[in-house]
């Protein structure tokens, strides 16, 4: 439950009044320099950025004057194949690992639960890829899938399966991608759902125990339906920094082979730093930006409305 | 044919012993209660006979068959717990269907059991609600319906009524004291409650720190308690205590509290060794005002608190240096600003223990 | 009940598994830096070797690694200090007053999130250029603030709103001004809060690389972009890039190693209830 429901004060009287108009000075003071802050550092580079993405900003031009070009930019970067080729790769690299993290990390909660010794440890162990630098994390993947030397085709090889050119295919590059960053963000869902399985209360179980339900009647009718708001919020936190994926790509593959990895930060990056369309670039953030925060919202409301629903 | 034996049953965690070798007759259609104190081992008692704890010395029967190793689910129980185990998410039907669903019932015989528990429990209109729509009262008849529905042979309560408000406790109380008129399986029942124990038990298993006390009918324990703790666990208020001695003759003895001197229940005389250092109990109840005439023995005493309560009153009192209650009809109220009472005791009601070992001086 | 012995051997097998899946590439890391480069893709995999430190010899002598480390610690903790003071005091502003105003800028503060990092690289260039702040350690920690303080904010407003008011409300009664309640009740009671968020914003910014690439140079370069330095065009150095990345994974295992059970607080502060 939420504490703080607005000023607690009772208003009655020029004691109390001057109580609150005095909170609201302190609320002030307290907000004030986190807003400044913010805004000197988030809401000013973006509305520079904004700025930007109305201009034919072109460091590759510098004779040409950067002027304003209206929705130019905007116009280009919703007409352009290799922006939705971005999108499209974005998301499905995002439904390869947010599924596979899903199921995998549930798992691994069911597991990592039991009271068994060496699961505190094995937990704590499991933590670490998520608080590895991405860019270490392209980087031992890369050791892992380099063409000829890496050792995942090695060991492949010695269970009798073709070698697989991870990285310089195009029908393989976005999967070697998504197998890294689940390496690196399932612990999170484990992390997370374990907690939710802890704090469920133990009775239902137990009655289920007694009255004999199958463990999978339990796990899919007592468990899951429980599970199910921390899931959603759990995905949605993911969900977030999924499609802003980028380090990891840059080690990996750069967006190649042949754009088949190329997601929308990756996009973003080479019109603004390879062909130093700056311009373009900002749109394309812009752009992505309401997209997403469309879709998550959606997401939100969908979610809310069948939760309320199933409440009622 | 018992329903439920324990045969001196030990509960273990690691080295410590918290259940130590109990014994335990449960008759079928017997409605027992397990009583006593956080901490005494009732709920793990309880636990055990459901299964949900291993049983680490002993023998445990139900039904007339072994259970030690039989998982919950094969022991024919149905337990109603603290804090209702409903599934949050389900709706009151889903709930009872999905405790049913193991018994591979036809659909029809499923609906025709959920019918008739909500019948008699008056779950109908709540059918289709979830429990987070449902008041405290209602969850726990939802809790005992769930229960029902699978026909056990045992009915297990791990302290239904403590997380219920004081009306609806009695309410519900009531409830399950009517359904196991109305049912007739074996109940046991788990509460440090003295008044649910006393109300809806057959019999009460008294427990503290892992051992039974007393097993009796509620009049027993009540008239005839074996040592101090029973003696004052039951009964509200609780029994006055007063350390004596043992003084008069052989044939007459007399206690002797301090200065106050009762004479000792004449059937106990013969147990009575002079110099023995006895406690007495008096029930508050068993205490009355002398009339003005002061004719037997009476003793002078100084009131301290009066509680009104309406269809009686407590006084707090101070005999010598011992302070005690005396539980009165409402309408022997003393006066406001009284300050001296007489109180009279019957020789025959007073309840005599041993003072070094707690036990109680029988006959 | 107990598990049979037979489920719990199922279970140790798949722990195993796991734990193996998972493990392996720390494993590669640690080992693959202590590696001589001869053995370093050799086939079979050579998991008997000579170990030899060369590797990180070379990190710290071809480049001034300690002082990238010097760098990337100041940025971490300049960043942790500088988000941990804004995005506490305006996540408390934000928990206590509820009202149009705060609930507009707690969404705009976390909806901060969600813009790709990217898009603001231009623009920060540009203004750290201007400023003339560019490959400065005061450059990169401005930067991080941008996402720590709406994930300390995040963070901290849980934290607030899981502490009951009616202990500040008794200092207040007491005589206390809001800034010596603030200071004296509430924010020891989230001391641990404040000790997460630390953690993850200096996590976040030891870790961070884009920015660091994009707005340093020789200077202020961290530890992430020294790295990666060790990529040229013509060969990666693998043995030197791994000793580096060992080095840079140490804050993070220190940090789950010690701090757990409050990472996990923290991490599911939102997403559990209770």
């Amino acid at each position: 439950m939420t504490a703080g429901a607005g000023s607690s004060y009772i208003i009655e009287g020029p004691a109390m009044r001057h109580q609150v108009s005095r909170n609201r000075r302190i609320a002030v003071f307290f907000l004030l320099p986190a807003v400044v802050m913010l805004f000197v550092t988030t809401i000013y580079p973006m509305l520079y950025a904004g700025w930007l993405s109305f201009r034919n900003y072109d460091l590759a031009k510098p004779f040409i004057p950067r002027i304003y070009v209206g929705t130019a930019n905007y116009a280009e970067v919703l007409t352009s194949q290799p922006f939705f080729h971005a999108l499209v790769t974005t998301f499905k690299l995002m439904a390869m690992t947010l599924s596979v993290q899903l199921v995998l990390g549930v798992g691994m909660a069911l597991l990592v639960i039991q009271k068994l010794p060496g699961m505190a440890l094995a937990r704590t162990l499991l933590l670490i890829p998520m608080m590895i630098s991405p860019v270490i994390v392209g980087l031992v993947w890369l050791f892992l899938y380099f063409p000829e030397l890496g050792y995942l085709n090695y060991f492949i090889g010695l269970v009798g399966f073709e070698p697989v050119p991870w990285i310089t295919s195009t029908k393989w590059a976005l999967t070697a991608i998504a197998i890294a960053d689940i390496w690196q963000w399932t612990p999170f869902i484990m992390m997370g759902t374990a907690a939710a399985l802890q704090s469920l209360p133990a009775e239902p179980f137990e009655a289920a125990r007694i009255d004999g339900n199958s463990r999978l009647d339990v796990f899919l009718h007592v468990t899951l339906p429980q599970l199910k708001p921390v899931l959603i919020s759990l995905l949605f936190l993911r969900a977030i920094d999924a499609f802003k994926i980028y380090d990891i790509i840059f080690v990996l593959t750069k967006g190649g082979p042949a754009d088949s990895t190329e997601v929308i930060s990756l996009y973003i990056y080479r019109q603004s730093f390879t062909f130093w369309r700056m311009g373009v670039g900002a749109a394309a953030s812009f752009v992505s930006l309401v997209i997403i925060v469309v879709l998550i919202t959606l997401f939100f409301r969908s979610m809310q409305r069948s939760q309320s629903a199933q409440a009622r | 044919m018992s329903s439920v034996i324990l045969r001196n049953v030990v509960k273990r965690y690691g080295q410590v012993e918290v259940v130590h070798g109990i014994d335990l007759d449960v008759d079928e259609g017997e409605f027992v209660v397990l009583l006593g104190p956080s901490g005494c081992g009732k709920t793990t008692t309880l636990r055990m006979v459901a299964g949900l704890e291993d049983i680490s010395g002993g023998e445990m029967q139900i039904a007339g068959r072994v259970v030690n190793d039989v998982a919950p689910k094969d022991r024919e129980i149905a337990m109603v717990f603290q804090n209702y185990a409903l599934y949050p998410h389900m709706t009151v039907r889903r709930n009872m269907e999905f405790a049913l669903k193991p018994q591979h019932l036809a659909a029809d015989k499923v609906a025709e059991r959920i019918a008739e528990a909500s019948r008699i429990l008056g779950l109908e209109p709540l059918l289709e609600r979830k429990p987070s729509q449902l008041s405290g009262g209602q969850r726990q008849r939802v809790a005992m319906g769930r229960a029902m529905v699978r026909t056990p042979k045992v009915f297990l309560f791990d302290e239904p009524l403590s997380n219920l408000d004081a009306k609806l406790r009695t309410q519900v109380r009531l409830e399950i004291a009517k359904l196991h008129k109305r049912l007739g399986t074996t109940v046991l029942y788990v509460t440090h409650d003295q008044i649910e124990a006393m109300t809806l038990a057959d019999k009460i298993v008294i427990m503290k720190d892992g051992h039974i006390e007393q097993v009796g009918s509620p009049e027993e324990v009540f008239a005839r308690p074996r040592n101090l703790f029973v003696a004052t666990f039951i009964g509200t208020p609780a029994m006055n205590l007063l350390p004596a001695t043992v003084g008069g003759t052989a044939s007459a003895p007399v206690l002797d509290a301090d200065g106050i001197q009762l004479p000792a229940p004449a059937a106990l005389a013969g147990k009575l060794e002079h110099g023995r250092k006895v406690t007495i109990g008096i029930r508050p109840f068993d205490i009355a005002i002398a009339d003005d005439d002061r004719t037997g023995t009476t003793h002078a005493a100084t009131i301290e608190v009066v509680e009104y309560l309406g269809t009686e009153v407590l006084i707090n009192f101070r005999l010598g240096e011992h302070e005690l209650i005396a539980q009165l009809p409402a309408s022997s109220r003393p006066a406001t600003g009284q300050e001296a009472l007489h109180i009279a005791v019957d020789a025959s009601k007073l309840h005599l223990f041993d003072t070094r070992t707690g036990l109680a001086i029988e006959p | 009940m107990s598990p049979s012995a037979r489920e719990k051997l199922l279970v140790y097998i798949l722990l195993a598994v796991v734990l193996m899946l998972f493990m392996t590439p720390i494993y590669l890391i640690i080992v693959s830096s202590l590696k001589p480069a001869p053995d370093m893709f050799s086939r079979p995999p050579a998991f008997i070797f000579t170990p030899t430190l060369q590797h990180y010899y070379d990190l710290f002598t071809m480049r001034p690694f300690h002082l990238q480390i010097m760098n990337s610690l100041i940025v971490a903790f300049g960043s942790t200090a500088f988000s941990l003071f804004f995005g506490t005091l305006a996540a408390y502003a934000i928990s206590r007053i509820r009202n149009r105003w705060t609930n507009q800028i707690a969404f705009w503060i976390l909806s901060m999130r969600m813009f790709p990092p990217i898009a603001v690289v231009v623009p920060y260039y540009i203004i750290f250029q201007t400023l003339g702040i560019l490959d400065t350690p005061l450059a990169l920690i401005i930067v991080y603030s941008t996402f720590n303080i709406p994930l300390t904010v995040w963070l901290m407003k849980g934290f607030f709103d899981d502490l009951p008011e009616a202990l500040e409300e008794a200092a207040q009664i007491d005589g206390h001004g809001v800034l010596a309640t603030f200071y004296y009740v509430t924010l020891p009671l989230t001391a641990p809060g404040l000790a997460v968020a630390a953690v993850f914003c200096f996590i976040f910014s030891w870790n961070e690389f884009l920015f660091a690439l994009m707005l340093t140079g020789s200077n202020a370069q961290t530890v992430t972009v020294a790295v990666m330095s060790f990529w040229s065009s013509d060969a990666v150095q693998w043995g030197r890039i791994m000793a580096g990345s060992f080095v840079i994974l140490i804050p993070g295992v220190i940090f789950v190693l010690t701090c757990q059970r409050w990472l996990v607080k923290g991490l599911t502060m939102g997403s559990v209830k209770g």
